[in-house]
């Protein structure tokens, strides 16, 4: 090889390249607000992508795969925890994760910032980014398949979605506030206290840490009547 | 005196600065395995959390490569140009800014002063004073050329290669409303830097020691530097889209992007093959056979680090599962070693015996230090390699959930930290082996081809 050659292959290689990937670069700009929803892209949002970067959240999460290998990714984080979740997380993780083996810092993040990270995540887990992460995934046909046809939903699935943030129902849910199947079999509470409790705990159980739940009395109901049911028959027997 | 220009002494201080915060990056490194090998009270995370620890250990990285390859730079510029540089006094201002700023940095992180967006943390007024500092290097390195009698396709390549290096970086710098352009730009300083204008430096750092310690002619080894880089540039800048199949972007980033990357390790092989031919049809005898261990080290290394596990990991299908896991994290080590902390150890097992006049240098301690450090890190990927395919497997295959997942690889966060002390210690070793170099005693056999002569 001469070294003619040498440099023509130096150049073809580069321009090439680079003339490629600069009309990619000018496609993904023309097709970025089908992909992103930019109509979507509000004010709070921004405000809440800003807030995201205060904190450094994503020198310990992931957000569309990219950050802090450390803590859960947060690209569908809106479907798989939902809004009444991640603000408890957000401003209570010494008491989410007091039995936790992962700890998350406490930030001291307002209950303005939460309200603006909430629009953030959900503006996020809407991007059309080839369903990843793949375990996420089912978080997001669930919220759909919810807001499309409530009255067709099973049970566990509506209770899993409600509590399933906090506790676990047969493996599945994150175990924070405990197994819903030992929770049953160790209140004594009856369905309206149960209901109560959900919409206050305060009310029926002062310094408890579970937070009040944005739940409709009847919701509160259907939820109430799936735990009481899981108390095992010996108990209910005696 | 081995020198042949006084100007040539500004990059030892580059080189015992890069040195310092290597040790750095390494300690803090072992601070992050601990926090994933145990569980830590509430009151340390908060004061201390992951987050803060990972940006120090990240930028630190980013500081000592980029103090290797300008002080790197600054050696080899003067003899390839057959001048002193343009202004020793400019490089040890520009030392100074960017030490400056990097410190001033760290300090902040450890108060929360951050712009949040990972490796790329610091500070808007902090940034400018980089920039500043880069363009001060940039412009002493192209007067040194321009007004260099003698001109070299090695000067011009590594001009070219800084000044993409630098003007990737802006892209990094204003704040993006949307996310996914965020990462859309964020991936042309990182992948085109380690892709791209890191992967130019190399070649030309590397075609030059490899000229002047075996005696192969300038024409020989500027034709296959001619050749890596192009194809170095051809696979890497269109394969920056193996980073955009899951930010929300068309369809077409999967076979661009997959295709590209996967020829990525292409010029790898070549540059392996190029080094092993020159050690092969060398004039000159080896003098510093640990300064060999490092040229081959780092060819072998690079090709295995970022090419065989970035081909792995790259490929649309497994990357569905395995992105932003701890198959990664092993990645990003075996590469940034592989590649980028070698190529920094060979510039200076290279440049820093010579700027204390020693040919021949007593090597046993150093021999020490690169066996544990290489092994040492590539024990540490498998590590990491092992923990994240048990991630990928409970967490995105069988769906068992996060919290499983990490409590399993907690187990090999506490084989990680042990290894990782090990790598300290070979670290420390080679650290103090090069602050201490030492005349070796043995006879220094006679070079045949002698170095000016190849200018």
């Amino acid at each position: 090889m001469t070294g003619k050659t040498a440099r023509l292959i130096f150049w073809l290689g580069t321009l090439s390249s680079a003339a490629i990937f600069l009309w990619q670069t000018y496609d993904f700009h023309k097709q970025t607000p089908k992909f992103t929803h930019t109509d979507k892209l509000t004010e709070q949002v921004v405000a809440g992508k800003k807030v995201w970067h205060k904190y450094n959240c994503n020198d310990c999460h992931t957000i569309l795969g990219f950050g802090g290998y450390y803590a859960p990714d947060m690209t569908k984080a809106f479907y798989r925890l939902g809004e009444n979740n991640i603000a408890s997380i957000v401003q209570h993780p010494e008491v989410m994760y007091k039995n936790s083996f992962r700890k998350m810092p406490q930030l001291g993040v307002t209950e303005t910032e939460t309200k603006q990270l909430v629009s953030f995540l959900h503006w996020v887990g809407d991007i059309e980014n080839r369903h990843w992460p793949p375990q996420d995934e089912k978080f997001v046909e669930a919220y759909r398949l919810r807001e499309s046809q409530p009255q067709k939903l099973d049970k566990v699935h509506l209770v899993l979605q409600a509590c399933g943030g906090c506790h676990t129902f047969e493996n599945q849910g994150r175990n924070v506030g405990g197994d819903l199947t030992a929770i049953a079999n160790r209140i004594t509470y009856d369905r309206q206290t149960l209901i109560n409790y959900m919409i206050n705990p305060q009310s029926v159980r002062p310094g408890v840490a579970m937070p009040p739940q944005d739940v409709s009395p009847q919701t509160a109901g259907t939820i109430a009547d799936f735990i009481l049911s899981l108390k095992s028959t010996k108990e209910v027997s005696k | 005196m081995l020198i042949e220009y006084q100007s040539q002494r500004v990059s030892l201080w580059y080189f015992r600065l890069a040195l310092v915060l290597f040790i750095l990056q390494v300690i803090l490194g072992l601070w992050l395995s601990i926090n994933y090998a145990f569980t830590l009270p509430q009151e340390l995370v908060n004061v201390f959390p992951f987050s803060t620890a990972r940006e120090i250990h990240t930028n630190v990285l980013v500081a000592w490569m980029l103090l290797g390859f300008m002080g790197g730079t600054y050696y080899i510029l003067p003899p390839e140009c057959g001048r002193e540089l343009y202004s020793p006094k400019i490089a040890y201002a520009q030392l100074v800014i960017f030490v400056a700023a990097a410190v001033t940095a760290v300090v902040g992180f450890l108060f929360g002063w951050t712009r949040g967006k990972p490796l790329l943390e610091i500070p808007f007024p902090l940034n400018s004073l980089i920039v500043v500092a880069a363009l001060l290097f940039i412009a002493n390195v192209a007067m040194t050329i321009i007004e260099s009698k003698e001109k070299s396709a090695l000067q011009w390549m590594l001009l070219g290669g800084v000044t993409f290096l630098a003007v990737m970086y802006l892209f990094g710098m204003p704040f993006y409303k949307n996310l996914n352009t965020d990462y859309y730009y964020w991936w042309w300083v990182i992948h085109l830097w380690v892709e791209g204008a890191w992967e130019v430096v190399t070649a030309s750092i590397v075609a030059y020691i490899i000229m002047r310690v075996t005696g192969v002619d300038r024409k020989v080894v500027e034709k296959w530097l001619y050749v890596e880089t192009g194809l170095f540039l051809f696979t890497g800048i269109v394969g920056t889209g193996h980073h955009y199949y899951w930010i929300g972007a068309p369809d077409y980033w999967i076979w661009w992007g997959g295709i590209f990357s996967a020829l990525e390790p292409l010029p790898i092989v070549l540059m392996v093959v190029d080094t092993w031919m020159h050690v092969r049809e060398r004039k000159n005898p080896i003098v510093n056979p640990l300064t060999w261990y490092y040229i081959v080290g780092l060819a072998i290394y690079h090709l295995v680090g970022a090419g065989l596990w970035g081909f792995m990991h790259t490929l649309p299908p497994i990357n569905y599962y395995t992105h932003g896991s701890q198959v990664t994290v092993s990645h990003g080590h075996l590469a940034f070693f592989g590649a980028y902390a070698l190529l920094n150890l060979t510039i200076f097992y290279f440049a820093m015996p010579r700027l204390k006049g020693i040919n021949k240098y007593h090597d046993r301690l150093g021999k020490w230090g690169f066996w544990i450090t290489t092994i040492g890190m590539f024990i540490l990927g498998l590590v990491f390699g092992i923990a994240g395919i048990l991630q990928t497997y409970l967490e995105r295959f069988l769906d068992i959930g996060y919290s499983t997942a990490h409590l399993t690889m907690m187990f090999w966060f506490r084989v990680a930290f042990g290894v990782g002390l090990v790598f300290l210690a070979g670290v420390v070793i080679t650290v103090y082996h090069l602050f201490t170099i030492k005349p070796s005693t043995l006879p220094v056999p006679e070079p045949v081809v002698a170095p000016a002569a190849n200018i």
